[in-house]
């Protein structure tokens, strides 16, 4: 072996030993939720993504090294009504035929004023990127982990709502999104 | 403008509730046809929201209309032949159930079909029955066939009361106009027009 090559792989291992030692990667097992809470009306209605994958690495001792990578299938939402439902994939709100995924990817993790772990990162829907802070909560369980996490966003901010379905009287700008996912190590 | 009833016509508090529901009532109808016309839009959800509003309005109107009339005196039934009296009681009877029956028959849809119900973009008020779309069905044919019975009884209610006015040329109709006096102080017993 090559001294530079030897070097390398030094450094490789260096780098790469802490990860495998630290983060712990998952994937989402069954049983795991995407969903959002909007507001219609001056009620509330609750949504799920049927279809989202996630790449979960995370371990509490070492925010360090964490990062989620979540895909949505946006054309997959549910809220229990079908109007609604007929509704959202259009281009008056995700337009999914044009931008059928949104994505989330985490930049980093802090620490809130109660000691709590919030998630830093940017979420792409609907062909516009802008940060996203989520509240996480992560408990290991018998094989793997749960991770829930919620945060708000405004859909205005995204363009989710053309037209005249910008109109916040009848439709909410602000919108709670959530997750509730059951981890399987990778 | 008496706010009380008397003996020759009806308190202007009277007209008021009278005119004002016959306005919202067969307003809201014309108009949840032609919104039922209307494409998708949010402009429509908005109109649907407006029409609930109004039959709400009608609701919340015809209880304090009915507090009013226990309170109130109001001015005797212009006599007439049994039949007549009788007809006239059903129909007002079954204008009231109407009243009543339209909006919360509209309620009900709204519920079951499992719709918010927002007045006026201020407060939301509850469902009054479960999330059910079979039931939602039937109640928005009710709903609507409520309201082609209520312009069957308008047919008796104008038509009686415009008989009053032009065959019988007595004070019915004109003691319950917005601005109407009645030019005889009482009642006059058919056969004895002067």
């Amino acid at each position: 072996m090559n001294p530079i090559l030897r070097r390398l792989s030094i450094l490789g291992l260096a780098l790469a030993v802490p990860f495998a030692a630290t983060a712990t990667d998952y994937k989402v097992g069954p049983g795991s939720t995407l969903g959002f809470s909007g507001k219609f009306q001056g009620q509330q209605f609750d949504g799920t993504f049927g279809k989202f994958d996630a790449a979960i690495s995370y371990d509490p001792a070492n925010l360090a090294t964490a990062k989620f990578d979540v895909t949505v299938d946006v054309a997959t939402a549910k809220t229990g009504d079908g109007d609604r439902d007929n509704a959202l994939p259009t281009p008056d709100f995700f337009d999914a035929s044009k931008f059928p995924k949104a994505h989330y990817v985490t930049t980093g993790f802090t620490r809130d004023a109660k000691g709590g772990v919030v998630a830093n990162g940017n979420l792409t829907l609907h062909g516009v990127t802008k940060p996203l802070a989520l509240k996480v909560a992560f408990k290991p369980a018998a094989g793997g982990a749960n991770l829930s996490v919620t945060g708000t966003l405004k859909r205005l901010d995204f363009g989710v709502g053309s037209g005249e379905y910008k109109d916040t009287g009848t439709i909410a700008d602000e919108v709670l999104v959530n997750g509730t996912l059951n981890l399987l190590p990778k | 403008m008496p706010l009380r009833s008397d003996a020759t016509r009806w308190s202007t508090v009277a007209k008021t509730f009278h005119w004002t529901m016959a306005l919202l009532i067969l307003g809201n109808g014309a108009f949840a046809f032609w919104m039922d016309g209307l494409k998708p839009s949010l402009n429509k959800i908005n109109m649907f929201a407006l029409h609930k509003s109004i039959g709400l309005t009608v609701l919340a109107l015809f209880l304090l209309r009915v507090l009013w009339r226990f309170a109130d005196r109001r001015p005797p039934h212009t006599p007439g032949p049994r039949w007549q009296m009788v007809a006239m009681h059903a129909v007002h009877a079954l204008l009231y159930v109407l009243i009543v029956a339209l909006p919360l028959t509209g309620w009900a849809f709204n519920s079951a079909h499992g719709y918010p119900l927002q007045y006026f973009r201020q407060f939301n008020l509850p469902a009054i029955v479960g999330h059910d779309e079979g039931l939602a069905n039937v109640l928005i044919e009710v709903h609507e066939y409520l309201f082609w019975f209520l312009l069957l009884l308008l047919v008796p209610h104008v038509g009686g009361a415009l008989k009053h006015h032009i065959v019988d040329r007595d004070d019915t109709l004109r003691r319950m106009l917005p601005f109407g006096r009645a030019k005889r102080s009482t009642p006059t017993p058919p056969g004895d027009s002067a």
